[in-house]
């Protein structure tokens, strides 16, 4: 798959995941914040996009820290989906 | 005893914005689901976390908490919460071999997560609880607000009641009998002699105080009583009629909580007995079966006490057309959890 493709693919599943409501694919910017003033997402999000991860990608985030490299945005998500997993 | 002031019903009827309760809606493979409503008032980031009986008690809520902005405290009934979400989570458990699991369907699953939201979407600091007595959850929440007016003469408490329909307890109630085996409409519900009823969902929500200006109605009496048997719910509802100082022909109508299953008929027929010169009207047809369904109860015999009204789908006994003054709900859950409450119109 490529990295379009799995942009496209990570954006569906946060959506659903989080279920953002009104929100769309294209609604998301590769490089917008996905917390505090970009998508607007919480710390409750945050254990859900760790398990979404696991889930869908076999990846394991245990240290906090590079918990808070790895969501930042859709661009460092789909960068660490790619070297990191496992299915 | 306390004043009821300001309602809000969200049930499968009519019932709010506007109220139109003469056309009966129908339901659907023995379910009456409560009518969808807008939540443009519930912002989107909160929204999406909901489960459907905490965007129902938000959503009927949302008037009230903003017409009053400084209740003492909000106290909830409801036998089961957001059940849909809770077996979301526990299916979570078997498909990911109880592994990383999500915590949005467990946070908004437990029944109490419905107070606590109202309490957090008011910012309203004070008493905050739920009751969860299956058929007297709603019941017992209502008791713990006579208690807390007793104590506090000058709050101003929101009371309320709801449940949903899930998949899970539907499923389970049917495998126990408490749903009817064939297919019925709900104009039909007291017409068939077979056991079970049919599934609803819904919540009512009160603003109630001490304060008799401005009130719709006070509620006098409330009884509640544990019992499969018959005669000692007999005997309780006329120690209920005494206690309440009222004399029998003095009961203009009484609104029971009779299900279709006939297995229970009987307990309602004896009521009915004790007070043959009242009107006798049914409301289960209209929102189906649920633990709390006697806060719609409440919302519907206050709302017709205003109304003078009485929907003709609704009448089992008429009797010569008077003002009504005084109504008595009984209602009877599964048989073993029984409740009186007397309305009287301010």
């Amino acid at each position: 798959m490529g990295s379009q493709e799995l942009k496209q693919e990570l954006k569906e599943k946060i959506i659903e995941f989080l279920n953002l409501i009104d929100t769309k694919p294209e609604d998301i910017k590769d490089d917008q914040p996905l917390f505090g003033e970009g998508l607007g997402l919480d710390s409750i999000d945050s254990i859900e996009l760790i398990v979404l991860l696991d889930r869908n990608y076999g990846i394991k985030i245990k240290d906090p820290k590079e918990g808070r490299k790895v969501l930042v945005d859709i661009n460092t998500m789909v960068d660490y989906i790619v070297k990191h997993r496992t299915k | 005893m306390f004043y009821i002031h300001h309602t809000v019903c969200i049930s499968p009827q009519i019932s709010f914005p506007e109220v139109n309760l003469d056309n009966l809606l129908t339901s659907i493979d023995n379910k009456l689901y409560a009518k969808q409503v807008s939540s443009a008032d519930i912002p989107p980031a909160i929204l999406r976390r909901m489960g459907k009986a905490v965007k129902m008690a938000v959503s009927a809520s949302g008037p009230l908490l903003k017409h009053y902005t400084n209740l003492d405290g909000i106290i909830i009934g409801t036998a089961n919460g957001g059940m849909e979400d809770c077996i979301k989570f526990l299916n979570q458990i078997f498909q990911y071999e109880e592994g990383v699991l999500t915590p949005t369907n467990f946070v908004q699953s437990t029944p109490n997560a419905i107070a606590a939201q109202l309490g957090f979407i008011s910012k309203n600091k004070g008493y905050n609880i739920t009751h969860v007595h299956r058929g007297l959850a709603f019941e017992n929440a209502l008791i713990d607000v006579e208690m807390l007016l007793d104590d506090n003469p000058a709050h101003t408490y929101l009371l309320g009641g709801l449940d949903e329909i899930s998949d899970y307890n539907f499923n389970i109630e049917y495998l126990c009998g408490y749903i009817k085996k064939e297919i019925i409409n709900n104009s039909e519900l007291y017409t068939g002699k077979t056991t079970g009823s049919i599934a609803g969902e819904g919540v009512a929500m009160f603003v109630v105080n001490n304060n008799k200006e401005g009130a719709i109605s006070i509620l006098k009496n409330v009884k509640t009583i544990h019992t499969t048997d018959k005669n000692e719910v007999l005997e309780v509802f006329k120690e209920f009629l005494f206690n309440s100082q009222l004399q029998n022909d003095e009961i203009d109508m009484l609104l029971t909580g009779e299900n279709g299953d006939e297995r229970y008929i009987t307990y309602s027929e004896l009521i009915e007995s004790v007070v043959p010169d009242a009107i006798v009207a049914r409301y289960k047809h209209m929102l189906g079966e649920f633990q709390t369904a006697s806060a719609f109860a409440l919302w519907l015999a206050n709302y017709i006490l205003q109304d003078q009204h009485v929907p003709v789908h609704m009448v089992k006994k008429q009797t010569i057309s008077k003002p009504l003054r005084n109504i008595i709900i009984y209602n009877n859950y599964q048989g073993f959890q029984h409740s009186f409450m007397l309305l009287s119109k301010v």
